[in-house]
């Protein structure tokens, strides 16, 4: 029985100065302190009873943890306490990694997402964290911060489980690093909820894909699903085949089949696994088609050009 | 039970506050200072009748602690209406007949306003993806879209 | 006096809500909103976490010593039963336990935190008993009985409980001979739909506080659909004589018939009754809302329908489960109501009814907007379409033909008063362009439409009363009294609005006295119904001919003329005769002095007005034929257009069309925004909502998993049309339109589902997810 009550529980709310301070505080109180940021998931969390930290530790006012860092050779930085809204609206989000965008304007509504941050959906660790898919397929890097200083670890290392991951309890994240996106990509992110917009995934599908000389195809394709196994997977069969066959509509049809064939997702009270299934063979279907597409044209415009 | 000592500005006046920690800026608000046009409808961040600008930006106050808003600036329905920031809103709501119960209605407000802050003339699929966070069971929202597309054209 | 029509002035207008204002401001004051100060406590409830179980011991001891803990009861405090058709409920359990999230005891403590600890050190110990969740288990001869007392519980008479069994209310309608009429039909479809459980989801939770005097007087603040339901029920159940409670309610944020009758608000009542003094106050989560008060029972019904080979209906059978959860008190009506409307809006000669209330060890069912009318109609009206399909005719023509129209003789021999129903399908089938088809953008969404229609009467003991003051004010103002409750669909306006048409004074002139306070504003059985506007609004009709009478007899008797001369414009008294005049505030209070000093007229004016319908009579036990079996119906009709997606199941609506008979629209924007609102709901329903239970647990207490419609949800284009066959005695002609426009919503949806992909999906919810797996199941039929 689900009985939240209506006041949260009693802990301390601790505001560290700097992260060393943060992962001290860790370090010394293992078990009962746990750091958060827009809070969206460990307010609810605490108000279920899901966790009972003594201590909140807040890493929102931490130096250098509000930043979005664009360089045009190295990529993009973006810091742990940067609120979606903030993360969507920013040109480089948006002009060079569109589906983190799209793929975070699914997350709840707006006043949420002035609170939410990327790097919480991470950590949050849940097989249907919107924004998950599309950090993996830009090939997202997380620096961590722990004890025994910093380490990075790539983003598809990340996940342990549901809920779990393979960061330390007295560990903390401080931003997620992306590389450019290889020259020529396209995207999309797709994905299918209860409400048309708003609602967690049932199912959700993001692709990213880019001219690539060495693979026969001529392309390489990533294939992020997301809510269809114990974390977000990538469809590796599917991108295999769109690397290596010849692309035409049967492909990507049969990539599509691919990527419904390689989850494993549950039956819950949002949907039956075989309707997940389902979705992800239609979404990655249509996302593919519309890469495919988008691909095409960028060649076409090229042959123009040239 | 931990207080905390809180400088806070809601609705233009800085104080002073002594805050339990674990008390969100929804009950702070209601509970503390009588500020009662925000509501309460779920305290899981679902509903959005509980929304308030924080630093400007729309917020659940339901998801926020109070003592997070130390040094910050807090605006609610009362303080909005107070100087005048929601009346051309107001006005087209009460002309669409846009309320019903009225109890979303301070949290579709604030919305509504901060969307119009940033997007001065949205389109209705824009209107409708900012008021998705709201909630309302009575109106069947179209009235409300209605409401906000009027107060932007005027 | 003058005739009502030459008075009418403001009837018929958009007048701007009384209420908005303050509601666009934050000023509104709901329940929660009052302050008590820093004696408030904060009352917690322990529930039970089985199904059905006995209670063997409750030990409150610790819980009592906790520091901070002002009071701890449980159902060894009261022993009263407690419903309003049929007292079947304990306040606090007492011997056992019914369903999850039943009250087994509830704490009051000087802070929420200390409240919640108290819970954890009650300690209840239950001995688990076999439970029933579903309606057809709860029938059979060897199910375990919920209610083995039933047969000892108080009922009114209009209820048939049949004790030894799970069954609250049977209900009959036996009319013609349906078994011989089933030969002559050339049509007949047989069918059975479950319909799930669903919430209210006011986005107000239920919110009371109650406060105990030293001398046992009881004041209860509560969001409440019922303040003087509940003062009754509550007086009674505890042994008090309901004129020593007194039940505040301020505005209530959504009601749609979870705050009727009384649900939780008993509970800080006996509380309180153990911390005299100080304010108690409950306010349920989102959670508890959502599992521990009235949903929408669900249903299991069974339909059969024939009709000869012209289209004309012949018969119906109708047989009804409605799970009516662990106490069936307000419950028991519902089937009462589901059974005389049985038919749906249409002319059937052979009727057979049978309408049971059953027991399970699942959730209370109460009312619900459309009170068991969505439900009845998600089958007649699929139904109705199938037989159509089977004749190859035109559904809104089969419609049109099989309607109830003005002077048939009702299931229940009631005889039926004029209604525009046929007008009603007409509009909503122009506004979707009904009989042509569209196409789609895409080959795999594909287009439809659907049609469906409904009726519904108010339900109601036959004799539900209603009252209304009107006080003049020395500003020419008048402070008018009622006791039925502004939820949101804007009673107060259109109240203000009768009374200011009747009496002759602007609207803006009228102000409501609220909040609704059972010692000072006048009797109204509940906010419930659709009943308002019609019963209410006769009784503020009466109230305001009874100050205008005494207004034009003061003016009269001063200015030595006749009655008949006089008349009130904009808060002014003129004479047709002489061209005098005199504004109401020169002397509403204080009177008009007579010539020379020589005394004075008038005095403070005070009018007062009551209805309540007389005229309705009892249904026969056997064969549920009485004489008029409800006052009267509203009617209506829904059209979509929607278009799907067949390879998600997404559906999305195109357009919608609604139109309803309301008599007479008081403020016609206020008509379509219940109809834009019902629909909503309506589609809500129809596309997403259904409480999921596991072992009698709910899966899906929350938003994250209660999905309910959001902007984003809309149809591209909703229109509504207003019809206004007048109904002789509503005032202006007016009838109530509050529940009924989400009556035929499911049924329209799935018949628009139908026309796009050739399946019938039956039961709610339509989710996208069981879109495609009929029609999967479908092509996997054909092969
Ligand atoms: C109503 C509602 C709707 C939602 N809808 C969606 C949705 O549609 N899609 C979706 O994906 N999510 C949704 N969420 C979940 C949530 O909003 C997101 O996961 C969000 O991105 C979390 O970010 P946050 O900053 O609020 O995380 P927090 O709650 O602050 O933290 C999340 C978790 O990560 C840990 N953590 C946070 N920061 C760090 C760090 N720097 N280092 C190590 N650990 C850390 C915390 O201890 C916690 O366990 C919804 C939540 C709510 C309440
Ligand atoms: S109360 Fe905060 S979102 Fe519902
Ligand atoms: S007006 Fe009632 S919830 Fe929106």
């Amino acid at each position: 029985m689900i009985n939240p009550f209506p006041v949260l529980p009693e802990f301390e709310y601790i505001r560290p100065k700097t992260a060393e301070e943060a992962i001290q505080f860790l370090q010394s109180h293992p078990e009962q302190a746990r750091p958060f940021l827009g809070g969206t998931d460990c307010l609810v969390a605490l108000r279920n009873r899901r966790i009972s930290p003594n201590f909140l530790v807040d890493l929102k006012y931490l130096d250098g943890f509000q930043d979005v860092i664009f360089h045009p050779h190295d990529g993009l930085t973006i810091a742990a306490a940067v609120s979606m809204n903030e993360m969507i609206a920013s040109e480089p989000v948006k002009m060079t990694y569109p589906l983190i965008a799209a793929a975070a304007r699914e997350v709840g509504g707006y006043q949420l997402r002035s609170r939410a941050t990327l790097i919480g959906n991470i950590c949050n660790a849940s097989p249907c964290g919107d924004t998950i898919a599309p950090c993996l397929v830009y090939g997202g890097m997380l620096a961590a911060l722990g004890p025994d200083g910093k380490r990075c670890i790539a983003l598809k290392d990340f996940f342990l489980g549901p809920g779990k991951t393979i960061l330390q309890p007295n560990e903390i994240v401080c931003s997620i690093r992306f590389p450019l996106p290889p020259a020529g990509s396209r995207g999309k992110y797709l994905s299918i909820g209860r409400n048309a917009l708003g609602d967690l995934a049932i199912a959700a599908v993001t692709i990213l894909a880019f001219p690539d000389a060495s693979q026969p195809s001529g392309y390489c394709f990533r294939i992020a699903l997301t809510a269809v196994a114990p974390t977000v997977i990538f469809a590796e069969e599917a991108q295999r085949l769109l690397s290596q066959t010849p692309l035409n509509e049967k492909t990507l049809e049969q990539a599509a089949l691919l990527a419904g064939q390689c989850c494993s997702p549950i039956d819950d009270i949002r949907a039956s696994a075989h309707y997940r299934r389902e979705m992800v063979r239609v979404l990655t279907g249509r996302a593919l088609q519309q890469v495919w597409n988008a691909l095409q044209k960028d060649v076409q415009q090229e042959g123009g050009n040239g | 039970m931990a207080d905390q000592i809180v400088q806070m500005t809601v609705n233009g006046r800085l104080e002073q506050y002594r805050i339990p920690q674990h008390m969100t800026l929804l009950r702070f608000l209601r509970e503390m200072l009588a500020l009662t046009g925000t509501k309460n409808g779920c305290e899981a961040g679902e509903c959005g009748a509980c929304t308030v600008l924080l630093n400007g930006e729309p917020v659940n106050s339901c998801l926020v602690l109070a003592v997070e808003c130390d040094g910050a600036t807090v605006e609610t329905v009362e303080g909005l209406t107070e100087r005048g920031a929601l009346a051309a809103l107001q006005q087209t709501f009460m002309e669409e007949n846009a309320i019903q119960c009225g109890f979303c209605t301070p949290g579709m407000l604030i919305s509504a306003y901060a969307l119009l802050q940033r997007s001065p003339h949205p389109s209705d699929q824009e209107i409708k993806e900012a008021l998705v966070g709201n909630l309302c069971r009575c109106t069947g929202y179209e009235r409300i879209v209605k409401a906000v597309r009027q107060a932007a054209q005027a | 006096m003058p005739e009502l029509d030459q008075i009418s002035q403001g009837i018929g207008e958009n007048v701007a809500r009384v209420d908005v204002q303050e509601k666009a401001s934050g000023a509104a004051l709901f329940t929660d909103d009052i302050q008590f100060g820093s004696n408030l406590l904060h009352a917690r409830i322990k529930r039970s976490p089985l199904p059905h179980a006995i209670i063997q011991s409750i030990d409150i001891s610790q819980a009592e010593r906790l520091p901070g803990v002002k009071a701890v009861v449980t159902g060894a405090d009261f022993a009263g039963r407690i419903g309003l058709y049929l007292k079947d409920r304990h306040i606090f359990a007492r011997d056992r336990v019914r369903f999850i999230g039943e009250p087994v005891a509830g704490v009051a403590a000087i802070s929420e935190e200390i409240a919640e600890k108290a819970l954890d050190l009650i300690r209840v110990e239950y001995e688990p008993l076999q439970p029933i969740f579903h309606p057809l288990d709860a029938i059979k001869p060897d199910a375990p009985l919920i209610h083995p007392d039933l047969g000892s519980y108080e009922v009114v008479n209009f209820i048939f409980p049949e004790p030894g069994t799970n069954i609250s209310n049977h209900f009959k309608i036996r009319k013609g001979d349906v078994e011989r009429a089933w030969a002559q039909c050339t049509a007949v479809v047989e069918r059975e739909y479950y319909i799930p459980h669903i919430q209210h989801v006011p986005i107000e939770t239920h919110v009371a506080v109650a406060q105990v005097s030293h001398l046992g007087k009881i004041t209860l603040w509560s969001s409440s659909q019922s303040p003087f339901a509940q003062r009754d029920l509550i007086a009674k159940t505890l042994g008090f004589s309901p004129s020593d409670v007194r039940v505040i309610s301020p505005y209530v944020g959504g009601g749609f018939g979870c705050k009727a009758g009384v649900t939780m608000e008993a509970l800080p009542i006996v509380i309180a009754m153990k911390a005299k003094g100080f304010p108690v106050k409950l306010r349920l989560t989102r959670e508890e809302e959502f599992y521990t008060n009235f949903v929408r029972q669900a249903l299991v019904i069974r339909l059969k329908m024939g009709c000869d080979q012209a289209g004309n209906l012949l018969a119906l059978e109708n047989t009804m489960y409605w799970d009516g959860g662990a106490s069936t008190e307000y419950g028991v009506n519902i089937t009462r109501a589901g059974g005389y409307s049985s038919t749906g809006p249409y002319d059937v000669p052979n009727v057979k009814t049978d309408s049971y209330c059953v027991y399970t060890n699942n959730i209370i069912g109460g009312p619900y907007r459309g009170f068991g009318m969505s439900e009845l109609h998600t089958g007649i009206e699929q139904c109705v379409d199938e037989l159509a399909d089977a004749l190859g005719m035109d559904k809104v023509e089969f419609r049109l033909r099989n309607v109830v129209q003005g002077g048939d003789t009702l299931a229940t021999g009631m005889t039926m008063h004029p209604t525009g129903i046929k007008e009603c399908i007409q509009k909503v089938a122009a506004a979707v362009d009904w009989g042509k088809t569209s196409k789609s953008t895409e080959p795999y969404l594909k287009r439809g439409k659907g049609i469906a229609i409904m009726w519904k009467a108010p339900a109601m003991p036959p004799n539900p009363g209603s009252s209304a003051t009107i006080k003049l004010n020395e500003d020419g103002t008048l402070l008018l009294g009622i006791g039925g409750q502004e939820i949101g669909q804007g009673t107060f306006t259109v109240m203000a609005q009768l009374a200011a048409a009747t009496l002759g004074v602007p609207v803006k002139a009228v102000r409501i006295a609220k909040p609704v306070d059972t010692d000072y504003s006048p009797y109204e059985w509940q906010t419930v119904a659709s009943r308002l506007t019609w019963s209410m609004g006769n009784a503020v009709l009466a109230a305001a001919q009874d100050a205008r009478r005494q207004i034009l007899a003061i003016v009269a008797e001063a200015w030595k003329e006749d009655v008949d001369d006089l008349d009130i414009l904009d808060g002014v008294v003129i004479s047709r005769k002489t061209e005098k005049e005199i504004k109401l505030k020169d002397f509403a209070v204080y009177g008009i002095p007579k010539e020379n000093f020589e005394g004075w007229i008038g005095g403070p004016i005070f009018g007062r007005g009551k209805f309540m319908p007389t005229y309705v009579t009892g249904l026969d036990k056997e064969t549920g034929q009485g004489k008029r079996a409800v006052v009267h119906y509203t009617t209506g009709a829904q059209a979509f257009e929607i278009e799907v997606d067949i390879r998600t199941g997404k559906l999305h609506v195109l357009r919608a069309a609604a139109a309803f008979d309301v008599g007479k629209a008081i403020n016609p924007e206020l008509v379509r925004a219940q109809m834009e609102g019902g629909l909503i709901q309506g589609l809500s329903s129809a596309l997403f909502e259904q409480m999921i239970f596991k072992e009698g647990t709910m899966q899906n207490p929350n938003f994250v998993d209660y999905r309910i419609a959001t902007t984003v949800d809309l149809p591209d284009e909703m229109m509504t049309f207003i019809v206004e066959v007048p109904q002789d005695d509503g005032p202006f002609g007016a009838r109530g339109v509050g529940e009924h426009p989400m009556v035929p919503t499911v049924a329209g949806i799935a018949n628009a589902i139908q026309d796009a992909l050739g399946i019938r999906m039956q039961g709610p919810p339509f989710t996208a997810e069981k879109i495609l797996l009929t029609l999967q199941s479908q092509e996997e039929k054909k092969g």
